[in-house]
């Protein structure tokens, strides 16, 4: 059946999309295997524009009479919506780039390769540290199919396959619990690093087990891709989106073309990169991707745009529109965020040190204010630097504005790392220098 | 049977359904073709009157319970399995979000599904499936995960005895959302945003609204069979403001499951307004703090996410085992004056009759009188802890298996009043509102402040802005040095992989140290 033209009896412009999603899974818990699962879930999502006023239909399932329940549905939304005079319209048809082929054997991989990768994981760091717990972690593969079409002949259909592997190891030595030490893996291919993830997570627990004071004060921070990468998310990312430099919600509203960070600040979306996890062609609203440099040598390039508010601004899409599943919204947000990286290696980095602190991850990095970039977060697990050696680990808070920090960089690592929880990109390990912490580990 | 055939033929009288509308229901809910639903309207129509075929949603609800029992029989017949789990559900959600007299989001959604659960040779498996005719493909797939995951498993995963429930849960509501016209919603969305806008400083308001009607079923090889009338509803404000100081952002977050469209009767457009005013005009006029160690009082709402954050997550149990609450329980690790729980509350966005294992809610009492007492189980770890379910496996959706979350948690009321927190600090933070916060397994917590205020000589001075405050929980606990005879609850959300409704709070409290404020000076 033809579902767009079924939608056009009812509005004047529709959109159709469907995501077919599987998730292989298994779980690991206290040193043992938990839970392996598998899930199978479609979603169908109709949005249509009936005199400007908006309607959204979301249900489980692509069969044809739910489809078209939900069209009606959509319509009867859209009747009961204000008109949106700023509405421009759907996406145009596009010209699209070349889809990359998936890897076919990592789609059909079975549950007992993941069980198998988290065991062996296991087996090694307990063998290697008798004090550690494996306390939580998960190794999986998710495929995505999604199809999104309009009735302006925009119809593109994708797919993903990834496989990812995390731990998350303490170790206890009587009643002393270390920190949660987390790492993980992210691929498009069965390939997990497995043997780097494990070296990475001992190598810390081993440092974890001395718990050191922090000192109040400025003081040296290397932040680690992920440390980066969430505080980006909460504090920068959110300005540089189309939709809140429209509204006068961005303290970068009025800066482009202005060198806002320090020159050593790179900063672009990018689908494409070697490194990234999906490559897609087009965003969900079918507007094909692109890459879109963001900072240039600290200069701001350009904002992230979805269809509504590049149109409002009348700059169009960058293809950064992101959809909600639960609630068919649109919202804007990068794909693969990359920060270029620096010459050093982070090894001579640290041994340049002579008094400071390398964190591994935040605390409450969720909790900052977007609107105006301050944050005020814990540094958990974060490790002493002196003399270039790390000495054991500390907790302390770490306190700033995002601007004001990312104008204090020193260095930037040669070595990027993929980054798929707490926010999405490929970062380096970054030092910044006179930065406001509060001890916790007394 | 779940209802009786009394109360049936009682329903039966409100609820009439067309013989198109049954056979809609029935393809909706079995995805049979429309001459097998014909057939099976009649086959469980109750009215003499073959044209006019009368059939309550209720009685359909009980012949789908009997399927699903039927296919739970066929499980356990064709299985190896200690144990068979079907969630089923089927929720329809109303979602808005009105951003500056626009509204972008306005949406219906309908989710239909199973969550199947498998405990086989000692180890769990799970699936999903959104399609009715695939629920015994599901239970074989759960089962070839339970045999997958229990290979490689040495000590076999047991379950804690409960008892069988076969119940329906009603909901409190007196007014559901499914009863508001989705005109009066947005109505009242519209009401909200212009008070919100009256402020001259605010540049952007943004407000989004959710509720949910439906019906949650879980069937287990047990025998137990509880059907949920599931109704909720959800508000989140997000304001933001300038003025010649700078800008500031605010949060407001309201929800109940007790508490139907009646709620907007004490959280009212004009409250709800002048609440989040407060909020943003304390942050605009907000000094930054002074970071380091002070003497903290902190109002119900922070009271709440300390208690949540800082002490609730360690007490769930499978984090309280590789956390340092795992070898203090039974000791004093506060004060004997501080008490703690998770319980059910008036209102509390957490409350429900059972969880979603089947479990009983029971109140867990965690600390009493300053000693760790109890934690936060589900059947799994209740049997590791010997201890009996207290109804805290909590699952977001069918999608997603239960796991052990957190409903109502709070702090229990003290003696002293608001004066006497206040008196002989001569500098320190009063700290009101928060803007999330985040828990770690070494006890080191943290929670970001959205209205706070400087203590002088024991008065409320300026207020102060963009902060956080940190601690290492077990450390922190000690320090507290009196508790407020008020109490306040705040309604939000927590994330643990999975979303669930959960609410916080307690009396005021005090804080003579333990307690790091992070700020810019």
């Amino acid at each position: 059946m033809n579902f767009i033209k079924f939608g056009e009896k009812y509005f004047d412009e529709v959109e159709i999309s469907t995501y077919r999603k599987r998730e292989i899974r298994a779980e690991i818990e206290l040193n043992q295997i938990s839970m392996s699962s598998i899930s199978r879930k479609t979603k169908t999502v109709i949005r249509g524009i009936s005199d400007k006023r908006l309607g959204i239909y979301v249900v489980d399932g692509d069969g044809e009479e739910k489809i078209k329940d939900g069209i009606e549905k959509a319509y009867k939304m859209a009747k009961m919506n204000r008109r949106d005079e700023r509405w421009v319209s759907l996406p145009q048809k596009q010209s699209y780039g070349k889809r990359t082929e998936i890897n076919e054997d990592l789609k059909e991989r079975e549950p007992e390769f993941f069980v198998n990768i988290l065991l062996d994981s296991a087996k090694r760091i307990l063998r290697e540290d008798a004090n550690a717990v494996v306390a939580g972690g998960e190794s999986g593969s998710e495929w995505v199919e999604s199809m999104v079409m309009n009735s302006h002949a925009v119809e593109v259909s994708q797919e993903n396959v990834a496989a990812y592997f995390y731990l998350y190891v303490v170790g206890r030595k009587g009643n002393q619990v270390t920190p949660g030490i987390f790492d993980m893996d992210v691929r498009r291919d069965a390939n997990l690093d497995t043997d780097y993830i494990v070296s990475s997570l001992l190598s810390k627990l081993k440092k974890a087990y001395n718990v050191v004071p922090s000192k109040d004060g400025e003081s040296t921070v290397i932040l680690e891709p992920f440390a980066l990468s969430e505080l980006i998310e909460y504090t920068l990312l959110p300005s540089l989106k189309g939709d809140r430099k429209v509204k006068g919600t961005s303290y970068l509203q009025d800066k482009l073309g202005e060198r806002v960070l320090n020159e050593s600040i790179n900063l672009l979306d990018d689908p494409w990169h070697p490194l990234g996890v999906e490559r897609i062609i087009a965003d969900d609203e079918g507007v094909a991707s692109r890459r879109t440099e963001i900072f240039r040598k600290g200069k701001l390039e350009g904002f992230l745009w979805d269809n509504y508010w590049g149109g409002i601004e009348g700059v169009g899409s960058t293809g950064n529109g992101y959809r909600n599943l639960k609630t068919g919204g649109i919202n804007i947000a990068p794909h693969n965020l990359v920060l270029e990286p620096g010459n050093q290696k982070v090894e001579d980095i640290i041994s340049g040190i002579k008094e400071g602190y390398l964190v591994s991850l935040l605390q409450g990095a969720h909790s900052s204010n977007p609107d105006t970039g301050d944050f005020s977060v814990v540094a958990n697990p974060a490790f002493k630097i002196e003399n270039g050696e790390i000495v054991g680990s500390t907790v302390f808070m770490l306190s700033g504005n995002i601007m004001s920090l990312l104008n204090h960089v020193e260095e930037l690592s040669s070595e990027q790392r993929k980054v798929y929880a707490l926010g999405r990109g490929i970062f380096p390990y970054v030092k910044f220098y006179d930065v406001k912490i509060a001890s916790v580990s007394k | 049977m779940l209802v009786s055939p009394k109360e049936l033929r009682r329903r039966e009288k409100v609820v009439k359904l067309s013989e198109r509308k049954i056979r809609w229901i029935v393809r909706l809910y079995r995805d049979v073709s429309t001459k097998e639903a014909k057939k099976y309207s009649y086959s469980t129509q109750s009215s003499r009157n073959r044209k006019t075929q009368i059939l309550s949603l209720d009685t359909f609800l009980v012949i789908f319970v009997g399927d699903l029992s039927s296919i739970i029989k066929w499980a356990e017949s064709t299985l190896d399995a200690e144990y068979v789990e079907i969630r089923f559900e089927d929720i329809e959600r109303f979602h808005t979000r009105l951003r500056d007299r626009t509204f972008h989001t306005f949406t219906s959604s309908h989710s239909h599904g199973y969550g199947i659960r498998v405990l086989a040779q000692g180890a769990w498996g799970f699936s999903t499936t959104t399609k009715d005719r695939e629920v015994k493909d599901a239970i074989l797939d759960a089962y070839k995960m339970a045999k997958v995951s229990s290979n490689s498993r040495e000590e076999k995963i047991q379950l804690a005895e409960i008892d069988a429930i076969e119940d329906e849960v009603n909901s409190k509501m007196q007014i559901k959302p499914g009863e508001i016209s989705v005109e009066d919603k947005i109505e009242r969305m519209k009401n909200l945003e212009k008070l919100l806008k009256e402020d001259k400083n605010v540049v952007s308001s943004d407000i989004r609204y959710e509720d949910a009607t439906g019906t949650k079923i879980l069937v287990t090889s047990e025998g137990t069979e509880i059907r949920w009338d599931v109704n909720y509803i959800w508000q989140y404000v997000w304001l933001t403001g300038k003025n010649e100081r700078g800008r500031a952002a605010v949060r407001d977050e309201i929800g109940s499951v007790d508490k139907g469209w009646e709620i907007f009767q004490e959280e009212s457009e004009e409250i709800v307004a002048e609440r989040a005013h407060k909020k943003l005009h304390s942050q605009l006029m907000g000094v930054y703090p002074k970071r380091g160690e002070y003497p903290i009082v902190a109002a119900p709402i922070i009271v709440g996410i300390i208690a949540h954050e800082a002490l609730g997550h360690l007490a769930e149990a499978d984090l309280t085992i590789n956390s340092p609450f795992h070898a203090l329980i039974g000791k004093q690790i506060a004060p004997e004056y501080v008490s703690m729980s998770d319980r059910i509350v008036e209102g509390g966005f957490g409350n429900d009759i059972y969880d979603d294992e089947g479990s009983k809610v029971r109140d867990v009492h965690i600390i009493e009188k300053g000693i760790l007492k109890d934690i936060m189980l589900n059947r799994e770890y209740a049997f590791k802890y010997c201890r009996k379910p207290n109804g805290h496996a909590r699952a977001e959706n069918y999608s997603v298996p239960p796991i052990i979350r957190m409903r109502n948690t709070v702090f229990e009321r003290g003696d002293h009043s608001f004066e006497e927190l206040l008196e002989g600090i001569k500098f320190g933070y009063y700290l009101v509102d928060f803007r999330g916060g985040q828990a770690e397994l070494n006890s080191s917590f943290q929670v970001g402040v959205q209205e706070g205020y400087v203590i002088r000589n024991g008065e409320i001075a300026e207020s102060i802005k963009d902060t956080s405050i940190s601690g290492i929980a077990i450390e922190a606990l000690k320090k507290i040095s009196a508790v407020g005879k008020d109490f306040g609850l705040e309604m939000g959300r927590c994330g643990k992989g999975q979303t669930a409704y959960v609410s916080s709070g307690g009396p005021h409290l005090r804080f003579d140290c333990g307690i790091v404020v992070g700020g810019q000076r």
